[in-house]
């Protein structure tokens, strides 16, 4: 086995972990755990193809780059919906949080 | 040096697989933050083997530095501690369901992944981080540009949907 599909390998687990997570987690919380982890997942699958491939090295690397910014950013609003949630409905249970209303 | 390079690709695979499974099972939270901090860690591992070290140091920095504090910081102010929400497990049919989507969409990826042929080097190349400071300044200028106003309107956005009223609505 190439070392290019051992480490698609790794990163399809921490894909596959992430989704469990995500579709077994009873709180916001814990949902935003299991992305992290499907988020990780799919930066080391590109810097694999890059580094290990002829393809660009230095789109993969920079691309990666730009997955964790957006994590960053993406953990960021995620943290404030948490709390409006939380201050709102005094719970972050996914099953408690129905209402849609404006 | 090949032999230690596989030794330490299983000790970091090894890291990953149980810091993601105590990411997703652990009963408290703050336990499966340990988890994931763990999993970063063994990522960042992956990328110095990948011949990436400027990746392992980011990976450290913005994940383990940021993403984690901040998501601790949303179990604090959500009080979930270890009685809170995880505290009792999940149904059976959730279990059931989670673990159904689970093998289908590894089944369909590893065997995709198994049975194509992947054009590979074999050696990770080496990139001069000097390479990567003109891509972002030179082709990849836009997209550079871009996270940084993505970063500032979520940022600020944050801000906007915290924001305490103090007089009522």
């Amino acid at each position: 086995m190439s070392p290019l599909t051992l480490y698609q390998l790794v990163s399809l687990m921490l894909l596959l972990a992430g989704l469990f997570g995500i579709s077994q987690r009873k709180s916001l919380v814990g949902m935003l755990i299991s992305v992290e982890l499907m988020l990780n997942g799919a930066g080391l699958s590109i810097v694999a193809a890059a580094q290990l491939t002829p393809a660009n090295a230095v789109l993969g690397q920079l691309g990666t780059l730009f997955v964790m910014g957006l994590a960053a950013a993406e953990a960021t609003l995620v943290l404030a919906i948490i709390v409006v949630i939380a201050r709102r409905f005094g719970t972050t249970k996914t099953s408690v949080i129905s209402t849609l209303k404006g | 040096m090949e032999q230690m390079a596989k030794v330490a690709f299983g000790i970091y695979t090894l890291i990953i697989l149980s810091g993601s499974i105590l990411a997703v099972s652990a009963k408290s939270l703050v336990r499966a933050m340990v988890g994931l901090i763990a999993t970063l860690l063994g990522v960042a591992g992956m990328y110095m083997l990948l011949n990436s070290p400027f990746l392992a140091l980011m990976q450290i920095l913005i994940y383990v530095g940021a993403v984690c504090v901040l998501i601790f910081f949303a179990i604090m102010l959500t009080r979930a501690d270890a009685g809170g929400e995880e505290a009792a497990s999940a149904p059976l049919r959730q279990n059931l369901l989670a673990l159904l989507a689970v093998t289908t969409v590894g089944g369909i990826l590893s065997w995709l992944l198994l049975t194509r042929p992947l054009i590979t080097t074999g050696v990770p190349v080496e990139v001069a981080i000097e390479k990567l400071g003109l891509g972002l300044l030179g082709p990849y200028g836009l997209a550079f540009e871009l996270i940084s106003v993505v970063l500032l309107v979520s940022m600020a956005g944050a801000v906007l949907l915290a924001w305490e009223r103090r007089n009522g609505k």
